[in-house]
């Protein structure tokens, strides 16, 4: 799970990494005193998760009071922004890239530096490599001041910023290694005029198996980009919505990707994809009723389970038929343990049971196209 | 033949008086695998279809010469019962959890790695070598997925395995072994492993790669078959060519890989070395024809 940036930063301060005076507000009557606390001129950042806010015009910078209450106002407004962090302008020399994440290959943990920040690091691995620092920490020990200064004299800090660096550093990995992150990055840390560093930016990346031990940040509404997501998540069921017109639910990650490719090869398109296999096979009516909601032209139900039954599936689709009664046609190819007994429980209120993968694909695309929706 | 496990090797399941562990233990001694005991903490000397039943995996090693160890163990429990299972000496473990924490998947890995252990998952169906043994899950009564024959499978998922396999014996097939790896950012054992066993094991006559977006583990595997270790036709198919950018579906996807990862730049690093990859599962079977008569 991603974490806003105002709640990275709230780890940072903890940790006694430098970050900008800042003020988070929830309600546009609180700009304006949020303004006077942290001075002007500020900068005013939407506390979203997409990235590219910049680019985006999700960050906006503002000279004078009104000025930044206007922004504020349009951002909330009209952009429907749910929170806005305010924080005091940084005059910078220079903007440096660094984070901590995850090698999974030597399975250590990767320090990544780079005097090119403020950009997007998968642009500068793939424009610049050699301008990437990397240092190395195996998994069993911990970051040594060392690698830490390593990294500090490639980047070319000297005095005052150097010092800084290496404890900055040292504190990243602490958090990196504290809350089961995945990634802990700044971008850009900033070295401001008189020799300072500070966080300007900060993201932290939660793994989400580790939920069970990392309980500070629960998920909300603003993780995802529909309420259908946000309720299917909170229900613990995997949804993601598209435009298309094909409400999947498939089981495993692996199938689904390929039967969106395989509905993309067909050319059709895809509603909404929800995860029906693991402990949610069991679980047909809470999906069949998410997938309705967006309004599918058909619904493709593709499974070949083990552990999921398919004729537990099966039944479970039924009933929720039954109760539900849509009125859009459903398709499904539901193999795997127990696949007989499933093909006729499906067949008694005059479904087809299909048993390859693209059969269904390519009759759920034909149906989409030929659909009233 | 077959690699990682076959007819004579002694398999403890851990977590076997649980529901998934002694559902599946029933079923791995069906298809003939040999279950030489359990471990429970706390239910010694209770038997699970006629396994007797350790509290600890020391005592189970010692009194059943185990040299294998599959895990029905809770993800948050995982990392604790591995290291016991390393330090009882077994070095073939198998990881079925999905939600293994990544921070404890590593410091797994890297054990792994320096005891020259393999341990296969988590969030894996496990290994199975049809019609002779298995530590894991998998339905092997569905004939038309686990045939016996000649090819070795490595993948990454588990339900697209049951399709894309399936597709294989369709073709006249039949599996030497299969290696499910894990559907996990860290799996604990990496396809291009993998490659040296099915390179050295006689009864594999190629491989089919089953991979996904997101990773480096098949672009990997390109490379290790670029140096030469690896000599024996390699089929692929990989998931995820048209997943949008922004969303991720279902597995961890790329971690720090750089440009690395997408399905395009897999493809083409696999066909730069002579693989074959499939742009269907349908398309399996015929592509592997080819490869094993070329």
């Amino acid at each position: 799970m991603k974490l806003f940036e105002h709640q990275a930063k709230e780890l940072f301060k903890e940790a006694g990494i430098p970050i900008p005076h800042g003020e988070v507000v929830e309600n546009e009557a609180d700009c304006g005193r949020a303004i006077d606390k942290v001075g002007l001129p500020c900068v005013i950042k939407s506390q979203v998760l997409q990235g590219g806010r910049g680019k985006a015009g999700l960050i906006q910078m503002a000279v004078t009071k009104e000025e930044a209450l206007l922004k504020a106002h349009d951002l909330m407004a009209t952009r429907k922004v749910r929170k806005l962090l305010f924080e005091e302008a940084v005059n910078k020399e220079k903007e440096i890239y660094m984070a901590v994440t995850i090698d999974p290959v030597d399975c250590s943990a990767l320090i990544m530096a780079s005097s090119e920040g403020g950009m997007d690091i998968e642009d500068i691995a793939v424009r610049m490599p050699d301008k990437i620092i990397r240092e190395r920490v195996k998994t069993f020990r911990s970051l040594l001041p060392f690698q830490a200064r390593n990294v500090m004299f490639e980047l070319g800090l000297k005095g005052e910023a150097f010092k800084q660096g290496v404890s900055i550093l040292l504190k990243m990995f602490e958090l990196f290694k504290k809350n089961d992150a995945e990634l802990v990055e700044i971008n850009p840390l900033i070295l401001t005029a008189d020799g300072k560093l500070v966080a300007a930016d900060g993201k932290v990346s939660i793994d989400d198996n580790a939920a069970f031990r990392q309980k500070r940040y629960p998920i909300t509404r603003d993780h995802f980009g529909s309420d259908i997501e946000y309720e299917a998540a909170v229900k613990g069921i995997p949804y993601l919505q598209f435009d298309g017109k094909i409400g999947l639910m498939c089981a495993g990650a692996g199938l689904t990707n390929t039967v969106y490719d395989l509905i993309n090869y067909y050319g059709g398109s895809v509603a909404s994809y929800l995860e029906f296999g693991g402990p949610n096979y069991r679980r047909a009516a809470e999906a069949m009723d998410f997938t309705l909601r967006n309004k599918p032209s058909v619904v493709l139900i593709v499974t070949f389970g083990t552990i999921a039954r398919a004729d537990v599936m099966a039944q479970g689709i039924v009933d929720a038929i039954e109760r539900l009664k849509p009125d859009v046609p459903i398709i499904t190819a539901i193999r795997g343990t127990g696949e007989e007994e499933a093909g006729k429980i499906l067949r008694k209120i005059g479904l087809e049971p299909l048993s390859e993968t693209e059969d269904a694909v390519k009759k759920a695309v034909e149906l989409s196209k030929a659909g009233v929706r | 033949m077959s690699i990682f496990i076959d007819s004579t090797t002694r398999v403890l399941v851990q977590g076997i008086t649980g529901s998934e562990g002694s559902f599946w233990t029933k079923h791995m001694l069906g298809l003939g695998t040999r279950v030489v005991g359990g471990i429970t903490p706390g239910k010694e000397g209770q038997q699970v279809e006629g396994v007797p039943v350790f509290n600890t995996v020391r005592k189970a090693a010692a009194e059943t010469k185990a040299n294998a160890s599959v895990l029905f163990v809770p993800p948050a429990f995982t990392k604790d019962a591995v290291f016991e299972t390393l330090d009882a000496g077994i070095g073939k473990i198998v990881v079925t959890a999905e939600g293994v924490p990544v921070h404890d998947a590593m410091e797994i890995r890297s054990a792994a790695l320096s005891e020259k252990a393999m341990v296969i998952g988590g969030n894996t169906s496990g290994v199975i070598t049809p019609g002779t043994a298995m530590m894991g899950i998998f339905p092997y009564w569905i004939d038309r997925v686990y045939r016996p024959g000649r090819i070795g499978v490595m993948t990454r998922s588990g339900s697209l395995t049951n399709e894309v396999t399936a597709m294989l014996i369709k073709a006249g097939f039949g599996v030497s072994t299969l290696v499910g790896v894990g559907g996990d950012s860290v799996p604990c054992t990496r396809f291009a492993e993998l490659l040296p066993l099915f390179e050295k094991d006689n009864g594999t006559d190629a491989v089919l790669m089953i991979g996904e977006l997101g990773g480096t583990m098949e672009e990997e595997v390109a490379e290790a078959k670029g140096t030469g270790m690896f000599t024996k036709p390699l089929v692929a198919f990989v998931a995820g060519r048209t997943a949008p950018k922004d969303k991720k579906m279902g597995h961890a996807g790329a971690i720090a890989t750089a440009g690395r990862g997408s399905v395009t730049g897999k493809i083409e690093a696999l066909e730069k070395v002579g693989a074959l990859v499939a742009d269907r599962p349908s398309a399996v079977g015929a592509l592997m024809k080819k490869a094993v008569t070329k």
